[in-house]
């Protein structure tokens, strides 16, 4: 395949790669560490992919099997088929979203469990088809639709739940005290 | 009513995006929304919800210096390149010579880069401490390390920066070209970095001899030209901070 410039290919990725790695590992340092560990991989390996248009499912797919890799090591992962479950979300208004700052949403996703938040951070991304996220994640295409519909239900029960922690959080003045 | 709850958790994760419309478990759900008044503003609230949170998602924020730091990787081994690409290279190489001949070759391939870009790009990278490749208080030891790294390593610095004791050095990249990044320990216990970089990666600098100051957040940099090498350094402070280790007195 044609040569892909590597700064391109940083320049391009870094953001949406990082991104993705932060929600599956919930800590800023292997985030960063998968996401160079995936340029290291593209550096030796990128040049094997023949299909230039598969550049950003590899990449996403080595930074999730790198993730996996660590997760096994350090713990024993165990992974199971699940029946396929459209669900219903629970309702929340888009006004308590637009209340909630990043770090909210971004703590909310941090609660889920990996199986969900994974396939639920690549639907956020809008970045990839669901044969591209059942590709990056191996799954059956069900699997990834079902995971992200739980997923989804799961993610605002845990917004409501923080955007209550939020509201507690706010005392009233001295003044106010009597 | 079951039915209704399927229908509603099938659209609730169907993004509207051009790569589920031709899904026929979608296209059925759309067309159920489409003809349905209530399922279709349902929906509609439901993608705008999603918009909300992806939109909160991205704006996560990103490390400062990020992008530097994945550019930094260690060189890799070149790969052989087969008869044909060398073949290639060289006809290539051949009409880039023809077309500066004729004139017709408007610089570089790539846009120019202002000061102020890698400026940015070199202060945000060292905003998190950055992790040293090699670390010596001898200049002489750092020098050579960059030399064999292949990193800009004369350097041509004012007496006062000469004063200082180095803790090592790493390489960089920016926009293809090579950076060395050598840290300074000052009197005061905090750091001044030191960016040199080949004075044609700032073609906006050919001509500029003075150093030009200025500040980002509680840093200070400055940069000069200097041969054919580019300097910039960092510290944190005022203006007199660093214009102390500009002059030769």
């Amino acid at each position: 395949m044609a040569e892909v410039d590597f700064e391109k290919l940083v320049e391009e990725f870094y953001m949406p790669l990082y991104r993705f790695a932060l929600s599956l590992s919930r800590n800023e340092s292997d985030a960063f560490d998968f996401t160079q560990q995936t340029f290291y991989a593209w550096a030796a390996k990128g040049h094997q992919l023949r299909d230039t248009s598969k550049v950003k499912t590899w990449l996403f797919t080595t930074l999730y099997r790198e993730f996996l890799a660590k997760k096994r090591r350090d713990e024993r992962f165990v992974d199971v088929e699940e029946d396929v479950v459209f669900a219903e979300p629970p309702q929340i208004s888009p006004s308590v979203i637009n209340e909630i700052d990043a770090t909210i949403v971004q703590e909310a996703l941090h609660r889920l469990d990996e199986r969900y938040r994974a396939p639920l951070t690549l639907f956020y991304m809008e970045e990839h088809s669901y044969r591209e996220i059942a590709e990056i994640l191996s799954l059956p295409l069900g699997t990834v639709m079902s995971r992200i519909s739980r997923g989804k239900a799961e993610l605002r029960r845990q917004l409501s739940d923080l955007a209550a922690e939020e509201s507690r959080k706010i005392l009233p003045l001295k003044g106010d005290a009597r | 009513m079951k039915e209704d709850a399927f229908l509603r958790g099938i659209l609730s994760i169907h993004r509207g995006i051009d790569s589920e419309s031709d899904d026929p478990c979608f296209a059925e759900a759309r067309e159920k929304a489409e003809s349905d008044p209530i399922l279709g503003q349902w929906w509609a609230q439901e993608k705008e919800l999603d918009r909300v949170i992806g939109s909160k998602l991205a704006s996560v924020h990103l490390p400062a210096g990020l992008k530097a730091r994945l550019i930094s990787r260690p060189t890799l081994p070149a790969r052989p390149r087969p008869a044909w690409t060398r073949a290639a290279l060289l006809a290539a190489a051949c009409l880039v010579a023809l077309a500066v001949l004729f004139g017709s070759w408007r610089g570089p391939f790539q846009p120019a880069v202002s000061l102020a870009d890698y400026r940015d790009e070199m202060v945000g990278f060292i905003k998190v401490d950055p992790n040293l490749e090699m670390k010596s208080p001898d200049l002489a030891q750092v020098t050579d390390w960059l030399q064999k790294n292949r990193a800009p390593s004369r350097l041509n610095l004012p007496k006062n920066l000469q004063g200082l004791e180095p803790i090592g050095c790493r390489t960089l990249r920016f926009r293809g070209r090579d950076v060395a990044l050598i840290c300074f320990k000052r009197k005061e216990g905090s750091l001044l970095h030191l960016f040199v970089i080949d004075r044609a990666a700032l073609p906006e600098m050919a001509k500029s001899s003075g150093p030009e100051i200025s500040r980002e957040g509680n840093w200070m940099a400055a940069g000069w030209g200097d041969g054919d090498e580019f300097y910039l350094i960092t510290v944190q402070g005022d203006r007199q901070a660093i214009e102390a280790y500009l002059s030769d007195t």
